[in-house]
């Protein structure tokens, strides 16, 4: 349904002479990383469609590897002397002409397709884009009269990527992402507050019509602006949390993901580093990332490497079992690769990152999991959260509830959560059967780098965390 | 290539690309807009990161990016790329025209009306001749140079890495109601990131500098003590019981502070009632001891330029006055909005403050501190947890703990909660350590009360 065809004027051999400039400096690798992206948004606010507009991003970044150290050069304007150019750049990190030989170029097949749709974003007249818009900014307006505002925006993106390296590799592909939000403002009695819902992920434009419909995210921004109206402050202090399926992820991405990167196990600076094999969780918690789950937002055929991706096991029955690995950290710690290997664009480098990370599902009932608490909060929905290499992660509620002897009571106003991550995944003392993923419109940064996750959990029981509330 | 041949060059390159802007404005006219606004920017970045006394990595590249917007019959479509071909340009300007049709007329949209005279960019010192002969050996030494420093300290257990970069911009701006200039700008910045303590018991923070000319920059000696103190200070920190306590504000917290108040004085957020100081002009929001300004025409600093994204000449705008909310930031389409006048804080579709600080006071932060029977000193926050509608803040932070205006022990694994409303009404002492080393800054302050939550 994609195009996968080079809009560039760069043929193979074009892209093996650059790889030899690249090379002739020295380095152990050397790859080029070729880009051609095009967006398209729409936004609806005060009730009018204020703005279209669209966006052209193309580039090519070459990088070489030289034992430890990274050249990087990038540039926009494609031809065969800028890339040589930008080559000499990143040959600079080089010091002695090594004996490696670039390897004449295989273009390898894509053989999987984790996005399957059927209406490409490109495909689709803007009219229509914009009914979608329409159709989530009435839902949202006409919900309930205390809504006194609302702007719905819709993006979409169809990426093409393409991957030449001094082993030989060449491999292509593009990949769609779209993504639908809607924003509520609600008021009543002097108070105002907020609410947002969207959803989307690496799929077509049939997506709003079989999986999620605009109006269905118009309604959900509505209710979370409308159940704030009535929210009480969050409790302080330290206190059993309950997380609610799907959105609440975010722990798995914060709390454990992002210190099983191999870059910050290579240079011991995660408290993970000298953990593979121990025991650092309860028994029953189970985490993988997945970059093969179809239509998700973390999902690719290949990483921003080239290489092909697995399902990765990080911990087993609360044992650590491995990291998420990228070319470079694979190669010095002489391990596997994983196909973690991704960048927010042809700017930048290729780190280790997360894809779509979820904590496996368990034997507990979610009805079962609330009950167990007499006094403490549910969480619901979420706004993001961040790690410290030492452990120490945060995560803000944006909705959630109180729980009172087993039952849930009144709604709780935003509050941020913080704990260590090790005491955390020790704390996990129920793990619920229902697994479900966070909406797809997360967005992970890391070294200033943006890229598109997902996570996923299920019901979860945490003994005891401390949450920023009021006293 | 010698500096002339170099600094050549670049002016060679910006006629071009202004050339190229003011042609497309006019191309835009021909096709049927009836007003057109193109921007380039063009510059070259570099990077170096080192760690362990090693280069990690380097990175050189030059950027280009065109962005422009048409209206018609009221109607606003834009577009922006990196391919600057003339034939990708001109089908996006046409492509532009034809889904402007497609949106709806807004009355308040379109370019600012008046072309008003903004400073000679020069004025402004925001350009370092120096990039342009700088080599990269120097620039990877100053890296290196730092973190050796840094790692020297036997309490300092790994690094993060030290990292030196540079650019250098040029924006250019025309429009068809006849504004055509440019102003060129270049940063540099140093800094380090540090761990201390054992695996399990890992402590981390860092410091940086960051300036316009190279050698206001600071040097590597004092980017890395900073960066040492303010790791090692959080080594064994204790948990402390929930309670609500006096919370004083280092230098970069009260940064972060102004940059959620800079999103609740914005136009855009004002119209669109997403902030809680809606309605609010004229009225006293905060302590009469706070003022807060916004300033693009302070020489050499990081958030001046002399016209903004639209081309309004950047000004000297108070926002609080000695407790008093006296403006919003407002860039065209907001001022029209909200029936005010632009105060040059435009930045693409949106703003962006310039240099947005709260006006330092006469006490040293020691004093401060030794004012302080109890509380906490406020070193690092992480997480989200800003809400603009209502003001509310809660997130995850580190601290010191003070006991009779000594700093007793570092703490952590607490979240702060409070509301920006009632934090600015509760600023007791302001500090005299104003740097700008963000272009949103601000002294250490002293606020009366916040939940701090632990144990």
């Amino acid at each position: 349904m994609i195009s996968h065809s080079n809009p560039f004027p760069l043929s193979l051999p074009d892209l093996e002479r650059i790889i030899e400039v690249a090379l002739s400096q020295g380095g152990d690798f050397a790859d080029v990383f070729l880009e051609y992206r095009r967006y398209q948004a729409v936004v609806m606010e005060d009730d009018i469609i204020k703005e279209t507009s669209e966006s052209i991003v193309q580039g090519l970044g070459i990088r070489v590897i030289n034992g430890e150290k990274t050249g990087y050069a990038y540039t926009n304007e494609i031809s065969m002397d800028k890339a040589k150019q930008a080559a000499l750049a990143a040959a600079a990190i080089a010091a002695l002409p090594s004996p490696v030989k670039v390897k004449p170029l295989v273009a390898q097949e894509v053989t999987t397709d984790f996005y399957p749709l059927k209406i490409p974003p490109d495909s689709l007249p803007l009219e229509q884009k914009i009914q979608l818009v329409q159709e989530a900014y009435l839902a949202c307006q006409g919900f309930d009269p205390k809504i006194i505002r609302v702007k719905a925006a819709l993006g979409d993106v169809g990426q093409w990527v393409a991957i030449a390296n001094s082993e030989g590799l060449y491999i292509a592909e593009t990949r769609p992402m779209i993504r639908l939000s809607c924003v509520a403002i609600a008021a009543a009695a002097g108070r105002r507050e907020f609410g947002f819902a969207g959803a989307g992920g690496r799929v077509g434009y049939d997506y709003f019509t079989e999986v999620k419909t605009p109006k269905s995210i118009g309604q959900e921004a509505a209710e979370e602006a409308l159940t704030l109206l009535e929210a009480v402050d969050a409790p302080a202090g330290e206190m059993p949390v309950v997380l609610a399926a799907g959105h609440s992820g975010v722990l798995v991405h914060e709390a454990v993901g992002h210190l099983l990167e191999a870059d910050f196990i290579r240079k011991k600076t995660s408290v993970f580093w000298d953990k593979l094999g121990q025991k650092v969780g309860s028994s029953q918690v189970r985490i993988i990332d997945d970059p093969t789950l179809p239509s998700m937002r973390g999902s690719y055929n290949f990483d921003d490497e080239g290489t092909v991706p697995k399902p990765t096991v990080l911990i087993d029955q609360g044992v650590v079992k491995g990291w998420l690995q990228d070319r470079l950290s694979a190669k010095l710690m002489g391990l596997p690769l994983t196909g973690h290997g991704r960048r927010q664009d042809f700017t930048s480098f290729p780190l280790p990152r997360m894809a779509n990370t979820y904590i496996d599902r368990g034997e507990y009932s979610p009805e079962e999991i609330i009950h167990s608490v007499k006094k403490g909060i549910y969480a619901e929905r979420f706004e993001g959260g961040q790690v410290e290499d030492s452990g120490k992660f945060t995560f803000t509620i944006s909705t959630g509830r109180l729980i009172e002897a087993g039952k849930l009571t009144a709604p709780i106003k935003q509050a941020t959560l913080i704990g260590m991550n090790i005491d955390i995944l020790k704390n996990i003392t129920m793990v619920g059967s229902d697994l479900a993923f966070s909406p797809q419109i997360g967005t992970c940064s890391k070294e200033g780098q943006e890229v598109p996750v997902s996570d996923g959990c299920p019901t979860l029981k945490i003994a005891k965390m401390t949450v920023g509330g009021q006293l | 290539m010698s500096r002339e041949d170099r600094e050549k060059k670049f002016q060679a390159e910006i006629r071009e690309l202004q050339l190229m802007a003011e042609n497309l404005v006019n191309f835009g006219q021909q096709m049927g807009a009836d007003e057109v606004e193109v921007t380039v920017a063009t510059g070259q970045e570099f990077s170096v990161s080192v760690r362990q006394q090693e280069i990690e990595d380097l990175t050189e590249a030059n950027f280009r990016l065109l962005s422009f917007r048409v209206i018609k019959d009221k109607r606003t479509a834009s577009a922006n790329s990196s391919d600057l071909a003339p034939e990708t340009i001109q089908n996006l300007m046409k492509a532009a025209i034809q889904r402007a049709t497609i949106a709806n007329p807004d009355e308040y949209s379109g370019l600012p009306a008046s072309l008003e005279p903004h400073v000679d960019p020069a004025s402004l010192k925001l350009y370092d001749p120096e990039i342009l002969t700088m080599e990269p050996r120097s620039k990877i030494k100053l890296a290196l140079e730092t973190e050796k420093i840094a790692l020297s300290d036997h309490r300092i257990s790994n690094s993060h890495g030290a990292n030196f970069a540079t650019s250098v911009a040029a924006i250019i701006l025309a429009n068809s109601n006849g504004f055509s200039d440019y102003y060129e700008v270049t940063s540099f910045n140093l800094g380090v990131g540090l761990q201390a303590g054992g695996t399990d018991e890992r402590v981390e923070d860092g410091w940086f500098s960051s300036r316009r000319f190279f050698r206001e920059l600071d040097p590597p000696e004092i980017i890395a003590q900073k960066a040492v103190e303010r790791t090692v200070r959080l080594l064994k920190p204790r948990k402390i019981k929930t309670q609500a306590v006096p919370v004083i504000f280092e230098p970069p917290m009260t940064a972060w502070l102004l940059g959620f108040l800079f999103t609740c004085v914005a136009g855009t957020s004002i119209y669109q009632k997403a902030s809680f100081l809606v309605d609010k002009l004229g009225e006293k929001i905060a302590a009469t001891n706070v003022t807060v300004l916004d300033d693009g025409l302070m020489p050499g600093k990081l958030g001046s330029r002399p016209f903004d994204s639209e081309g309004v000449p950047t000004r000297r705008t108070p926002v609080i006055e000695n407790g008093i909310l006296k403006n919003y930031l407002c860039n065209t389409y907001a001022a029209r909005r909200l029936n005010l006048s632009s105060t040059g804080n435009a930045d693409g579709s949106g703003v962006s403050p310039n240099n947005f600080y709260l006006v330092p006071g006469q006490l040293s932060l020691r004093e401060i501190v030794s004012s302080l029977r109890q509380g906490l000193i406020l070193t690092k926050t992480i997480g989200h947890g800003l809400n603009p509608v209502t003001g509310d803040i809660s997130r995850g932070a580190f601290g010191l703990w003070v006991e009779g205006g000594e700093v007793a022990y570092p703490v952590s694994e607490i979240t702060i909660a409070g509301n920006l409303g009632e934090i600015l009404a509760n600023i007791e002492s302001i500090g005299n350590d104003l740097g700008y080393e963000t272009a949103v800054c601000g002294p250490s302050i002293k606020v009366a009360e916040l939940t701090v939550a632990g144990e």
